[in-house]
């Protein structure tokens, strides 16, 4: 059966558009030209500069503070969502997954906006708290979604197995319920950590003078920074990135293989 | 024996659906019981009202003359296999096994010794520590009666345990169910949607259809002796015929005409009178045709016809006949050897005759359960459905 | 059936109110209220000192009609639809391409589309304002294929910001229609072929209608955000690429004019929310189909 080539080409482009970015950055954070264009010699300068920068280490600890708190507390609250979602079908319910739904969908900037307001009109004062909260608003979402979509393929003759084999609803819920769920558990706050510690638009909008987290900080230094400082800071993160997605998908191959 | 697991005019709704309606059962202590019904017959969740995961709109359940109705699942002493075993994928076979043990706090050494005689009774020694997702079919289902087991339930309930096997293991589990069941002794609640399990392994069945029992008996009475027409066709293959008493002989026989087919002697269990309308069921295996004129009995019904489809099947031949309106199903036992015999042709006339003792009078009669009644395709497109040319006679 | 005996009636058991409160109660208080507060706040006007004042007024309604309002709005409105266009004209034939190699092929790819989506998002903005900057390589190659003429500049333009978006959100779009062009049985197209169709007929008639739900998620989870986007114009837009994100920015951090962001907000809420609540109410609950697909 002949094939079109359209769809391998557009894939093959697709990967360029997507790369070629990145790959230029890269290359640029060791380029020792201020400014890029032209390859002028390589150069560890920049991120020997990045490193005496005291307040990314700041800007990374409030980032990282941040992310574990709102991750850890949606991770029980989403959870809690998710089985009653699960469980559950009433009007209370319905409203429940409208309000648990509505977060995922409206653009960043009008949740930003809408927290903006509720916290001065509060008289909040905004700063590392009020960024906390605004991201355990959205987690709650992300991880309710994911623990859900992982109930929703969950075997409920198990619980009920449990329930036959003189299981209390206590026991059946900690010795079968949770730790099969768990995955599903971590997996949705390891999407709430990333999203927490990759959000600016929400936090830029509560955030107050004074409160940085590490995207504040880096949109302050693409907005009136040294770039070269940037793509250093931009390479290290990919790297980061990189690592860590690789790692998860290794462990995943892994246990496919084994299952 | 008395009567150990009593269902008191059960009813449960779901909705406007009478999921199991009014049924009234009762069970005896050590025997295999099953409930044999098509899917949405009501029987798994009379199943689940036992094991208590349903609670009844209204009626009782007793066990042992004691009311167990609201207890909720882990205060009954009723355990259940599922039907996809629902085995514990994060826990090993042995933890499995031991799970039920565990969660009421007994004993680390009891645990260990109960265990261990369980692995041994279902021989799954050697897999005691492998993980439940790398078992085979069979060893799943092993692990999913030893979990049960461990627990002394007074009553195991089995929901379809087979359905996710194939045939031969399916044969094989079959005959290890009844096996286990003479080594232990306890009460088997059985429910299938397969005749052929239902017929090889219980005591008794009870026919579910709708959310009620049709019919309650062993194996050979539901399938020599339906009461309706459901359980006769549901239950193995049949031809139903119908017309009405125009003669009755003496104390046992009636003469029945049957409009289209003819008149046919009937063994008269029901003390029918003239005029009474007549659902006779009488069973393939029953009728048998041969080329030659029959010679004449007491009680031989013989009837001229034409032979319209062959099916041969190794151990026995299907032959469908015609009389008039009537398509008649015929299995044939090959008692010799079938190559030294002349066989019996396409549109061959022949001679079909039965013992008046061998067809069944039906007290209940629904024309939609022809349907069941398996019917080869004549000639596509050709004429309508057979079932139909019944109906014209009526 | 067997899973959830259903509860319809109007009193709640104590276990499912112990489950939902928490989230209920957080989600209300910080979700539902704020919402509800731009459209109050829209009505208020704004004291010298930038705080809101308790004096209720239309002038922000009005605000809304005259200056460059309406050309921003419609910028917006074509930069989101040309974004979804071109994410699903893109993610189409990447999801087609991606169900029909083997499952190996398949994990790698998808691990490739993916590391960009988990890159930083400001990141990937940078990225690109080094590659479009006036003294960037990409610069350099057009003008030496003579295709952009040296004075002319590649970054703060409308295009500038319609590449990024795409850049974007195209993960987006190529998750969800994968999801369903994975599930799709391709023995389908075959069939049509043997009854006379060809290919791209095939691909039109049969494959696009069996990922028609993937292809209206990913116009969803492409078109909502381009709405409200508000960096990518921010740092590689100019003046004249503004877009109705910026302008509550600067409402709200520039002017300090929070009720004129509220109304500007609520507006955008508007278009956003209602087509989006009526949708979810019109299919009850159990259909989260915005979201399948989308990345975990």
């Amino acid at each position: 059966m002949k094939r079109s080539i359209i769809p391998l080409t557009v894939t093959l482009l697709t990967l360029l558009f997507f790369y070629i970015p990145i790959i230029l950055l890269v290359a640029q954070s060791f380029n020792a030209s201020r400014y890029s264009g032209a390859w002028t010699g390589f150069t560890l300068e920049w991120y020997a500069r990045l490193f005496r920068d005291r307040n990314i280490w700041m800007a990374l600890r409030n980032s990282l503070a941040i992310g574990l708190g709102a991750t850890t507390l949606s991770m029980v609250f989403g959870t809690t969502a998710a089985l009653a979602l699960d469980r559950y079908r009433s009007r209370l319910q319905r409203t429940h997954y409208i309000l648990i739904y509505m977060p995922l969908v409206i653009p960043d900037i009008l949740m930003g906006m809408c927290l903006l307001l509720f916290f001065v009109s509060l008289g909040m004062k905004l700063g590392l708290l009020t960024i906390f909260l605004a991201h355990v608003t959205f987690c709650i979402s992300y991880v309710a979604m994911v623990v859900l979509a992982r109930l929703q393929d969950f075997d409920h003759s198990l619980v009920e197995a449990a329930r036959d084999l003189g299981a209390t609803r206590r026991q059946a819920a900690t010795r079968v319920l949770l730790p099969l769920l768990a995955p599903g558990i971590l997996s949705g706050g390891l999407l709430a950590f990333t999203l927490s510690i990759d959000d600016f638009v929400i936090s830029f909008f509560v955030a107050g003078p004074g409160a940085t987290t590490l995207p504040i900080y880096i949109y302050s230094m693409i907005k009136h920074g040294a770039p070269p400082v940037i793509n250093a800071l931009s390479t290290i993160l990919l790297f980061i990135t990189f690592a860590l997605i690789i790692t998860a998908q290794m462990l995943t191959w892994k246990k496919e293989k084994t299952t | 024996m008395h009567d150990y697991l009593v269902f008191d005019h059960l009813t449960k709704r779901y909705g406007a659906l009478k999921a199991v309606d009014d049924v009234s059962l009762s069970i005896e202590q050590g025997s295999i019981f099953s409930l044999l019904g098509p899917s949405g017959c009501g029987k798994t969740t009379l199943l689940r009202m036992i094991a208590g995961f349903e609670k009844p709109d209204s009626g009782r359940i007793l066990l042992n003359g004691r009311d167990i109705t609201q207890l909720p699942p882990n205060q009954r002493q009723v355990n259940t296999i599922f039907q996809n075993y629902a085995l514990f994928p994060h826990l090993s076979v042995c933890e499995n096994i031991a799970f039920g043990l565990k969660v009421t706090g007994h004993r680390k050494a009891d645990i260990e010794r109960e265990t261990l005689r369980m692995l041994e009774l279902v021989q799954l020694e050697r897999h005691a520590d492998s993980k439940v997702t790398e078992l085979s079919g069979g060893q799943k289902q092993r692990t999913a009666i030893a979990r049960a087991l461990i627990k002394k339930p007074n009553i195991l309930l089995l929901d379809e345990p087979l359905a996710a096997l194939d045939l031969k293991l399916r044969q094989r589990m079959l005959m290890e169910l009844d096996l286990l069941h003479d080594e232990i002794g306890i009460t088997f609640l059985y429910v299938t949607h397969d005749q052929s399990e239902a017929m090889s392994l219980s005591d008794k069945i009870a026919v579910m259809n709708e959310g009620h029992i049709e019919q309650v008996g062993t194996p050979s009475q539901i399938y020599e002796a339906p009461c309706s027409s459901f359980v006769a066709a549901f239950i193995g293959d049949t031809n139903f015929f119908d017309g009405a008493v125009i003669e009755v002989k003496d104390s046992e026989y009636c003469t029945v005409r049957i409009g289209g087919f003819g008149d046919v002697l009937c063994y008269n269990d029901k003390k029918l009178r003239v005029g009474n309308p007549v659902h006779l069921s009488i069973r393939p295996e029953k009728f048998a045709i041969s080329r030659n004129l029959p010679e004449q009995r007491k009680g031989r019904n013989v009837l001229s016809v034409t032979v319209d489809d062959i099916v041969y099947l190794g151990t026995h031949t299907k032959y469908w006949v015609l009389l008039n309106d009537y398509r008649v199903e015929i299995n044939q036992q090959h008692m010799r050897y079938q190559l030294d015999q002349i066989p019996i042709k396409h549109n061959e006339q022949v001679w079909l005759y039965w013992n008046a003792d061998d067809g069944y009078m039906l007290e209940r009669y629904c024309e939609d359960d022809e349907e069941m009644v398996f019917q080869p395709p004549e000639e596509i497109g050709d004429n309508p459905e057979p079932t139909e040319q019944h109906n014209e006679e009526e | 059936m067997k899973k959830n005996s259903p509860s319809f009636s109007g009193r709640f058991n104590p276990n499912e109110i112990l489950l939902s409160a928490p989230s209920i109660v957080w989600l209300i208080l910080l979700f539902a209220i704020p919402t509800i507060l731009i459209f109050l706040i829209a009505f208020k006007s704004a004291d010298a000192y930038g705080n809101i004042s308790t004096h209720w007024t239309l002038d922000n309604l009005r605000a809304l009609a005259n200056r460059h309002y309406p050309m921003i709005v419609w910028r917006t409105f074509w930069l989101s639809c040309l974004t979804t266009a071109l994410c699903i004209g893109g993610g189409i034939p990447v999801a087609y391409f991606m169900a029909r190699i083997p499952r190996k092929g398949r994990n790698l790819l998808m691990i490739l589309i993916v590391i960009p989506f988990w890159t930083n998002f400001l990141i990937r903005i940078f990225a690109w304002k080094n590659l479009l900057h006036p003294e960037g390589m990409l610069k350099q190659v057009l003008v030496f294929l003579h295709l952009v003429a040296p004075e002319q500049p590649l970054l703060y333009n409308p295009w500038a910001v319609l590449a990024v978006l795409v850049y974007s959100y195209l993960p987006f779009a190529i998750l969800p229609i994968y999801a369903a062009a994975e599930k799709f049985d391709f023995s389908l197209l075959e069939a049509a072929q043997d009854l006379g169709a060809r290919y791209s007929v095939a691909l039109r008639k049969v494959f696009l209608p069996g990922i028609r739900s993937g292809i209206w998620t990913a116009a969803a989870m492409v078109f909502i955000p381009a709405l409200g986007s508000y960096v990518i114009p921010d740092i590689v837009g100019g003046a004249g690429s503004d877009m109705i994100g910026n302008k509550i920015a600067q409402r709200a951090f520039i002017n300090r004019n929070l009720p004129e962001a509220a109304m500007l907000a609520g507006a955008l809420s508007l278009t956003v929310l209602l087509p989006l609540l009526i949708y979810l109410f019109s299919q009850r609950r159990n259909k989260h189909q915005l979201l399948t697909g989308t990345p975990p």
